[in-house]
């Protein structure tokens, strides 16, 4: 018999270990992947190395990848603090390129220092409100969250594709079904190389930092994610502090559509999410919720990723087997948690001897 | 506690013996990343040549090679082209049309890729953008239109196959209704759909195609799916501009048959299919290899069909229609010979007005932006 | 000599993560005895009759049932051995029939004679004095008739070990003594009974003998008329308290919260409170007595503002406080603090630390956007100090306290606001005696500062003791306020019961 039982004394070097333990087995379990695919499972790691930070334009790559992932998290974090399950950040991230775009499109030859602030904002405002759609609803007739953001990114990614085959067609594009190019000034400028959204990551995650754990306003959002009767009971208006809230998570994903239609892929279209809104789940859930955890996390699960792509190229291993790879490596931290958590205790079919329970 | 630490030394020493047990083959296959970069441009710098040695080549693909289609057809290039030149070539398949392109193209040049073939029509931008971070290294689109310094693009006349299997599909109907899957309402589609209707109607007046669009290029199950209800509706030929073979697997179910595309797609459906309209890129593949390698490399657009080989119909199976054959290779020494062209006037849309007028050809601009859909056919174009 | 054993546990371990709820516990009952498992809160009892009904596996020692040793893995395996277990919470469906219910989750035939089972039910209710009407649904119970059938169910499924978890803890002192009659009855006819409880005076009544448990261990075992509450509360604690609560004498102040004809009714439409109408002075506790769910929560949440009111009024010094959100009425400067029944999952946050639990209510007080933790460290200290509140420190997670410690911390946090007005729901449940003893030390040190103080209490000898005034609920309603050092247990008792005693409302 093996049952499941709640950790009772877990302390950080215990629970340290299973991690590292787990990223051996994880290793391990790879490794043998990987030589059944015929390669040398060191040398491969090396190469995800490599093609992660093997030279500044990949480990400019490595942060072209790391700062969405930051900022969607942060913005994730902040629904999820208050146990709001928002898994909407995709149609979020597209609504806030959408805004964002809307404000290129027809302001785009004004002076970048005019069109980028209003973009941002316009970022901002479309994913937020995308977000608050979901938050408003729970709140008047108690709908699922889960639910309401998972489908609210189809719709999102439906009416992208729309503008990009309808009324956004690039008049010049001879038909194909592309978005224009944003203008010289609706592009948000690099900065050593990589698009300067990079700031806006770092000063998110400060922001974050500091809102979380020493604002009124993120307290507020802490104790309405343990317990909403307490907050009720503390005086809180609840309803305010869920709607303010997701506004924020959804415009910090909003601000990452922007940064990405604008920094990096210079238009919009309904890729441009790039599945940032549902990696960026992971990504805040390994972070345990922590803004300065978030950003080392969101680096390294950019570096798997580039690392995993890199391999298929310099070993021709099919994409496929790439992601096995990395779930892999995701199922085996993943899982430690379950270990940091709860212990399995073997029983023996016949009841024990009544010498060992004494100690 | 303990029982932790026996087993991390069980999972050392495993780990230990994994990796002892394949060392010697650590050399070999890390050769790859090992190419020193400035080396390679001091010796192109040279002579304005590449060696064989020294040439990569980069392909980047919109799905995985094994999807019996599109990216199949330009994987099946790529070896082509090892073979013929051997040259070295790497590749990513699965990329996605965002700004993940421009990192694989740029981790590509890191790898010492001198040219790059990109083979999607959403990676135009990312192509364009890259090419000029790179000057010296060549960037080939397909199916797109933009052009750069390096950057060139290239695309077949599919759509002369595409006839020539609307006439084996016009012959075989007895309902008059074939069914079309198509991937996404744009010109490339559009030009297919309305080449192969001609090519129908060319030997049976009477012929309707059915068009449904997936939006999508690669998925099996969806395309299965829109076949599936085009036969619903009386098709008893389907035709498809898509990835997968999924729309012959669902002809074949129903008894129906099918026309294929990008491979020949016999072997998928070989009850149901009559013949496919297949891409033979490895010829341009090895000459723009070649010019690269030889420095004579220059910017264009290409556009060619039967005559240059690039594109190309399979063998008619034993489901196509007796006679097909013959029909088919005289209306092909036609095109060849410059006799027929497809897109020759009279042309009538949809609501029947006249939009080419007769002894008129389209010109290319005119095909590349097709955004209406001639007589015959039944469907919108978004 | 000797009767039949029935139930042998011996040496029985059991930890959950590194708390040793059960440390080789012996225990024994024979056929025809009550025996009473005595213990204060986090003693091991639950948790040891947990592993004779099956819901849990001892780590280690042996269970012998009728002279067998047995393993049980599942709750099913111990009900065929005999045992029956009845839970302080009953698990019937309301809208079945008792016997519907009865024959949930029995094994045999998917369409049982309707008619022979209500006959047998009828029998087996007769031979054990349980009236119970085998076609009456659920819902249209008593809270005694609801116990009866979930006695009933465990009879008929052949239990001869019946086992009741706090029995009395919903039953008014009459009914207490109805059931008392049938578990007596019970154990004349041959079944062991085994009842856990905290409540000394039950022991003395019903039990033969009586286990003490005390951290999980066996104090000892002891013939019921060999001992005295006295003694056995101090095996409980481990060292000699002192029972007697005092009822300082204060000077009775003005009338600082009325509440005038309040109806409400709960998200059924059902009426929960009715025409509820009484003051509160200052420098006064005012007890509310009632069985549990007789619209005690209800009526502390809406004068928190926590629940909706329907009709009537509430007063704070003159003021209306119908319609007002718990942020209103701070925002008003009401000094009014609320204790509720639920500590972790309303009055504080379970996961937080002392210092962010008395932010729930400083931080209105802060101004700016930021949060000062500082200073009300400094005052949690203090507090820590003059509350003897054990914890490791300001900054550990309150629910790792103990149960007592947790309500020092709600109880701290709330007097430091100086209220005028203290509403405790229930301030001593599943506390030792030793905290209990605290918590009225600290009410009674509030009602001589004067504040009014609104005591909703279970123990009806503690209400009896502490409060200057009780009000009886029964239904939604008020029954009578009685003088507390007047009334008697019985007269309470039978006003919890709904019964109009005609008596005078003490003002």
């Amino acid at each position: 018999m093996i049952r499941m039982a709640k950790q009772g004394n877990m302390t950080g070097r215990k629970a340290a270990a299973i991690r590292v333990t787990a990223i051996l087995l994880a290793f391990l379990a790879s490794s043998l992947f990987i030589r059944i695919l015929g390669h040398n499972p060191l040398a491969v790691y090396g190469s995800m190395l490599v093609g992660a930070f093997g030279s500044p334009m990949r480990i400019r790559d490595t942060l072209t990848v790391a700062i969405p992932l930051t900022l969607t998290s942060i913005g994730i974090l902040v629904a999820f603090k208050m146990k709001f399950w928002n898994i909407g950040a995709e149609g979020q991230i597209l609504m806030g390129a959408f805004a964002a775009s809307m404000v290129a499109y027809n302001l785009g030859n004004l002076s970048r220092w005019v069109v980028l602030p209003l973009m941002f904002l316009a970022g901002f405002v479309g994913g937020g409100l995308w977000a608050l759609l979901p938050a408003w609803l729970k709140m008047k007739w108690n709908t699922n969250e889960t639910i309401i953001t998972l489908m609210l990114n189809y719709i999102a990614i439906k009416w992208i594709t729309f503008l990009q085959y309808g009324p956004w067609r690039d008049p010049a594009s001879m038909g194909f079904p592309k978005m224009p190019n944003f203008a010289s000034g609706a592009i948000v400028p690099k900065l050593f190389g990589i698009q300067a959204g990079f700031l806006v990551a770092i000063l998110f995650v400060v922001l974050a930092h500091y809102f979380m754990h020493h604002s009124k306003g993120g307290y507020e959002v802490a104790v309405v994610g343990e317990s909403v009767d307490t907050a009720r009971y503390a005086g809180m208006n609840v309803k305010k502090i869920v709607l303010t809230a997701l506004v924020i998570s959804g415009g910090i994903s909003g601000i990452v559509g922007m940064l990405e239609a604008s920094g990096v892929n210079h238009t919009l279209n309904a890729s441009i999410s790039a599945g940032y809104g549902f990696t960026a789940i992971i990504t805040t859930w390994l972070s345990g919720l922590k803004p300065l955890v978030v950003l080392p996390v969101s680096i390294l699960f950019a570096a798997m990723t580039k690392g995993g792509g890199y391999i298929q190229t310099v070993y021709q291993i099919p994409q496929a087997a790439a992601q096995v790879l990395q779930s892999m490596i995701l199922f085996f931290v993943i899982g430690s948690e379950f270990f940091v958590q709860y212990k399995l205790v073997f029983q023996r079919k016949k009841s024990p001897n009544p010498q060992e329970g004494g100690q | 506690m303990k029982r932790l630490s026996a087993l991390f030394l069980a999972l050392l020493v495993a780990s230990a013996t994994l990796f002892a047990g394949c060392a010697p083959k650590v050399t070999s296959d890390t050769e790859p990343q090992q190419q020193p970069e400035g080396q390679q441009e001091g010796q192109q710098g040279e002579a304005g040549t590449i060696s064989k040695e020294d040439m990569v080549v980069g392909f980047i693909y919109v799905g995985p090679i094994g999807d019996g289609g599109y990216t199949w057809a330009h994987d099946q290039g790529r070896l082509f082209l090892e073979e013929q030149l051997g040259v070295k070539t790497i590749y990513k398949e699965s990329v996605p049309e965002n700004q993940e392109v421009e990192q694989v193209l740029r981790s590509m040049v890191d790898q010492g890729a001198k040219a790059i073939f990109a083979t999607s029509f959403g990676y135009m931008d990312y192509v364009e953008k890259v090419s000029n971070e790179f000057p010296d290294v060549k960037f080939f689109h397909c199916s797109g239109y933009k052009t750069t310094a390096n950057m060139a693009n290239y695309f077949g006349r599919i759509y002369e196959s595409r006839y020539l299997s609307g006439i084996v599909a016009g012959m075989k109907t007895e309902s008059d209704i074939i069914g079309y899957v198509g991937a996404f309402p744009i010109p490339e589609v559009v030009r297919g759909i309305n080449a192969f209707t001609l090519g129908a109607q060319s030997v049976n007046p009477d012929v309707k195609v059915k068009v449904v669009f997936t939006s999508t290029w690669y998925d099996p199950a969806k395309e299965k799916d829109a076949a599936i209800s085009l036969l619903d509706q009386g098709a008893d030929v389907i035709a498809q501009h898509q990835d997968t073979a999924g729309p012959q697997q669902a002809a074949q179910e129903r008894g129906a048959f099918a026309i294929g595309y990008n491979s020949d797609m016999s072997e998928a459906a070989p009850a149901a299919n009559m013949t496919s309209s297949v891409w033979n890129w490895g010829p341009y593949y090895v000459e723009q290899t070649q010019a690269v390698m030889d420095g004579t490399f220059a910017s264009h657009s290409y556009w060619e069909g039967f005559s240059e080989g690039i594109v190309d119909l399979a063998p008619l199976t034993a489901n196509a229609p007796e006679g097909a054959a013959a029909k088919v290779e005289e209306a092909k020494a036609k095109i060849l010979d410059g006799s027929l062209f497809v897109f020759e006037g009279p042309l009538k849309d949809q609501t029947g007005a006249e939009r080419v007028a007769a002894g008129v050809q389209m010109t290319d601009q005119e095909m590349l932006s097709f955004d209406w859909f001639v007589e015959g056919v039944e469907g919108k174009i978004e | 000599m000797q009767a039949q054993v029935f139930v042998k546990m011996e040496n029985i371990c059991k930890t959950f993560g590194n708390v040793k709820a059960n440390d080789r516990i012996n225990f024994d009952v024979h056929q025809g005895e009550i025996h009473a498992l005595l213990g204060e809160n986090g003693a091991g009892k639950s948790t040891l009759m947990n592993m004779l009904s099956g819901i849990y596996k001892p780590d280690s020692g042996s269970i012998q049932i009728h002279g067998k040793e047995v393993v049980f893995n599942t709750p099913k395996d111990s009900i065929e051995m005999g045992i029956g277990m009845i839970h302080q919470h009953y698990r019937l469906v309301e809208v079945q029939t008792a016997k519907e219910n009865i024959l949930l989750g029995r094994k045999g035939p998917f369409f049982m004679k309707g008619a022979h089972v209500s006959k047998d039910i009828r029998e087996i209710g007769e031979k054990f004095g349980l009236p119970v009407d085998p076609e009456k649904k659920v819902y249209d119970m008593s809270i005694g008739e609801k116990q009866a059938v979930e006695i009933l169910k465990v009879l008929y499924q052949g239990a001869d070990i019946l086992i009741m978890d706090e029995p009395t803890a919903v039953l008014t002192p009459q009914e207490t003594r109805k059931l008392f009659a049938i578990l007596r009855n019970m154990a004349a006819q041959g079944c062991a009974v085994i009842i856990i409880t905290h409540k000394l005076h039950e022991v003395m009544e019903i039990s033969d003998r009586v286990t003490v448990l005390r951290k999980g261990t066996t104090v000892g075992t002891l013939a019921t008329k060999d001992t005295n509450p006295k003694a056995l509360t101090d095996l409980m604690v481990g060292k000699t308290v002192d029972l007697a609560i005092s009822r300082p004498p204060v000077e009775r102040g003005r009338v600082l919260l009325e509440v005038k004809d309040l109806c409400a009714y709960d998200m059924d439409k059902v009426e929960v409170l009715r025409d509820i109408s009484f003051k509160l002075h200052a420098g006064e506790v005012l007890g509310v007595a009632g069985v549990a769910g007789s619209g005690q929560k209800e009526l502390c949440e809406s004068i928190a503002g926590l629940y909706p009111v329907a009709s009537g009024q509430i007063l704070y010094e003159g003021e209306s406080l119908v319609g007002n959100s718990p942020r209103d009425i701070i925002k008003k400067g009401i000094s009014m603090s609320f204790i509720p029944e639920d500590r972790l999952g309303m009055g504080l946050v379970a996961s937080m630390d002392m210092v962010d639990n008395f932010l729930l209510k400083e931080h209105h007080n802060q101004k700016g956007l930021w949060l000062k933790r500082k200073p009300i460290a400094e005052k949690c200290a203090e507090i820590i100090r003059r509350l003897e509140i054990k914890t490791p420190g300001v900054h550990h997670p309150v629910k790792q306290l103990s149960g007592g410690n947790i309500q020092k911390v709600l109880i701290g946090r709330e007097i430091e606001t100086n209220p005028h007005v203290l509403i405790t729901a229930y301030a001593v449940r599943g506390l030792d005696i030793g905290a209990s003893h605290t918590i009225y030390d600290l009410i009674n040190e509030q009602k001589e500062k004067g504040v009014a103080i609104l005591f909703i209490g279970e123990d009806l000898d503690v209400l009896l003791e502490l409060c200057d005034r009780i009000m009886v609920l029964s239904e939604g309603a008020v029954t009578g306020i009685v003088r507390g050092d007047k009334a008697t247990k019985e007269e309470l008792g039978l006003l919890m019961a709904g019964e109009d005693l005609g008596m005078e409302v003490a003002q």
